[in-house]
């Protein structure tokens, strides 16, 4: 499981920002709020958060500058942008910005805990030993994995492409990103092997309800555990 | 009646140059009788100082002696009968007819010669009256001419002027009215251009190609074309506030409505949050719906602000969340994408996958298939998306692209305006939308093909 986290809500709405507290709240999480820009960068240099949830539609300075002077002091905590402008533009400038992950308003209450909680993996994957998804636990230093705290054996091209799909839980992974991210020294893998990989990976974690969709013509999504 | 500026040049110009050319005829017919009249009164004056010669006297007593041969002579005209009149100095008629009418007044010229027009024997004539030596007075002699030659002269001008003239004058008015059509031709040329402009290019128009006398014309639709784009540009502003404003408490709204279900409560209540859920899960797109309904008319944005769009790459950028929307009805979401590239509005060209695959998840029973598709199809970018639902009747097929409109009977709670906003995208781009069904003949398929760019650029064109 996810070890509790402490995260910063930047919303100047506030029964919005009530409404997030309680959620992540209910997830086991420390949240605190701030209303304005200005008092969220005040609150990040006394006090470290592991994730911030940042309204890009702030008054005084808005989200994107007080994304840019985060990043600019050093802070690397995975950062969510909420928005109610859902534009292609605004979206690549956020992501420039050094954004995690982008959420246009409104959005389902179940979606953002599920965003969350993939942000939060991946900044432990970066930073820490381990990755977490349900039964399943990747000990990436001991390169050893584990289901229901058994011993997991797997292939060296079938843990690669796990690390791959557990880095975006909830996305779709597309074939080809696999291919690039699994295939190395210039040979290229086909797309059948990636099937085959795949379907090794789900007779090996499916029993334990770790599940991977495929998306017909596309790629495939490890989705969130929902238990066995 | 609008007025025509070439009409009204035409009236200003023509009518004074017609009576110009009629005076100049005039004048030339003056000009021309004058001297040829002249010389037909020295052939009288003539005849009367031959006839003057005529007059002896001695004493006081005066006579006329003219030889019948002579006379004869004298009256000898091809065209004209001469008449004459000789009077002693006290006015006694000595010889010739008598009442010829006397000059007007007898203020002769230095030469003592009248010439003037009168009428005699119920015809008109030329008379002139000449003053001539006597023993040592002065003897009057008057010669009448009828007027035959001298019309026959007259008629000979005008019939000899009269063709040249006219052919003079057809040209001036030729030249006149085709002056003032090729004149106008630049103002034409800046009709067409105008006329040519699409509803949404609001650029200014150039100055350059412009004629100097239309340039203050032309600089105040500039004018008026940027205050028209800056208040099409402010209502896209405020439109696009308006709905973005609304995202915000509509966030907090569902959160809060989430929250309560995720809380212990009784059946009813949780029926009734899951309306409110639900609600406000439709107001928020609505009013989605509505910016890019606003933001596809013309004025809605800028078609020279288009840039290249791969539709594939806008399918699988918002691809996620429609996969796991199919999921939580158990349909099975496809791909089948290929590169197409089109230009137009990235947001707008977004909304047609957006709409188009919120449909067909929406319509399509559970445990449905819904396929995607984007490509090149002879040679032409296209973007199609395919389901196993119910289909839109054939009937039908018109109506759905209306806005607001609902096949009846429908289930759910759509706005009824998904089918609407693709199809005025699809206008805006130059696209053909097509429904129809799908692979079995089951199921619904609505695709988009787009023109490739040189077609645009002919479609645009009148």
């Amino acid at each position: 499981m996810i070890p509790a986290v402490r995260i910063l809500i930047v919303e100047d709405d506030t029964p919005l920002a009530a409404g997030l507290t309680q959620i992540l709240r209910a997830e086991g999480h420390a949240a605190d709020v701030m209303a304005s820009g200005e008092r969220a960068l005040l609150a990040l240099q006394q006090e470290k958060f592991d994730l911030a949830i940042l309204d890009v539609g702030l008054p005084g300075i808005d989200g994107f500058e007080v994304l840019r002077r985060l990043r600019a002091a050093g802070q690397r905590m995975p950062v969510l942008l909420l928005t109610a402008r859902d534009q292609v533009e605004e979206r690549v400038r956020g992501l420039d910005l050094g954004a995690d992950d982008y959420m246009p308003k409104p959005f389902a209450m179940q979606e953002l805990a599920a965003r969350v909680r993939a942000l939060l993996r991946r900044a432990q994957a970066q930073t820490g030993p381990k990755i977490v998804h349900g039964p399943l636990t990747l000990d990436l230093v001991a390169r050893r994995a584990f289901l229901d705290g058994e011993p997991l054996e797997l292939a060296a091209r079938e843990w690669s492409v796990l690390e791959v799909l557990l880095a975006r839980v909830e996305r779709i992974v597309s074939k080809d990103a696999i291919i690039q991210a699994v295939s190395s020294w210039g040979e290229e893998l086909s797309p059948n092997a990636i099937e085959v990989y795949v379907s090794r990976l789900r007779a090996k974690l499916e029993p334990a309800g770790v599940r991977i969709r495929t998306v017909r013509g596309f790629g495939y999504m490890l989705e969130e555990y929902k238990g066995a | 009646m609008p007025r025509s500026l070439r009409r009204h040049l035409l009236r200003l110009l023509l009518p004074p140059v017609a009576a110009l050319l009629a005076a100049g005829a005039v004048a030339a017919y003056f000009i021309s009788l004058r001297p040829a009249s002249e010389a037909y009164d020295q052939a009288l004056v003539d005849i009367g100082l031959a006839l003057g010669d005529r007059i002896r006297g001695a004493g006081g007593a005066y006579y006329f002696d003219l030889p019948s041969v002579a006379e004869r002579a004298l009256r000898t005209d091809k065209y004209d009968t001469i008449y004459y009149s000789v009077q002693a100095p006290d006015g006694v008629q000595i010889g010739g007819e008598t009442g010829l009418p006397a000059p007007p007044s007898m203020r002769s010229g230095a030469d003592g010669v009248r010439a003037f027009d009168g009428e005699y024997r119920g015809t008109a004539v030329r008379i002139v009256a000449l003053r001539v030596p006597c023993e040592a007075d002065v003897c009057t002699v008057q010669v009448a001419e009828t007027r035959n030659k001298r019309d026959r002269l007259a008629r000979d001008i005008v019939l000899s002027s009269l063709v040249p003239e006219l052919l003079i004058a057809l040209a001036t008015l030729a030249i006149v009215w085709f002056g003032v059509k090729r004149g106008l031709v630049p103002l034409e040329e800046l009709c067409a251009q105008i006329k040519m402009r699409s509803a949404r290019d609001l650029r200014p128009i150039d100055l350059g190609e412009t004629p100097t006398e239309a340039a203050p014309l032309v600089g105040a639709l500039n004018q008026l074309l940027v205050q028209v784009d800056e208040a099409r540009r402010n209502q896209q502003r405020f439109l696009s506030n308006a709905a973005h404003q609304l995202r915000t408490p509509l966030a907090g709204l569902q959160a809060h409505a989430e929250l309560a279900l995720a809380q212990p409560v009784p059946e009813p209540v949780r029926a009734e949050l899951e309306q409110v859920r639900a609600a406000t899960v439709r107001t928020a797109r609505l009013a989605n719906q509505l910016l890019a309904l606003a933001r596809a008319e013309p004025g809605g944005y800028r078609a020279e602000t288009f840039v290249p769009v791969n539709l594939r790459r806008t399918v699988e950028e918002t691809a996620d969340e429609w996969v796991r929307r199919a999921r939580d009805k158990e349909i099975d979401l496809g791909f089948e994408l290929e590169d197409a590239m089109v230009t137009g509005d990235a947001f707008l060209l977004r909304e047609i996958f957006m709409n188009l695959v919120h449909n067909a998840i929406e319509y399509t029973p559970r445990g449905g298939r819904v396929t995607v598709r984007t490509g090149r199809r002879r040679a032409r970018a296209f973007i199609e998306l395919e389901d196993n639902g119910p289909g839109i009747a054939s009937s039908e097929r018109r109506r759905v692209r209306e806005r607001f409109y609902r096949i009846p009977g429908t289930a759910g709670a759509g706005s009824g305006l998904g089918l609407a906003i693709v199809s005025e995208i699809a206008h805006a781009h130059g696209a053909e939308v097509e429904i129809g069904e799908g692979a079995d003949g089951q199921g619904c398929r609505v695709a988009l093909t787009f023109l490739a760019a040189q077609d645009r650029l002919a479609a645009d064109a009148p």
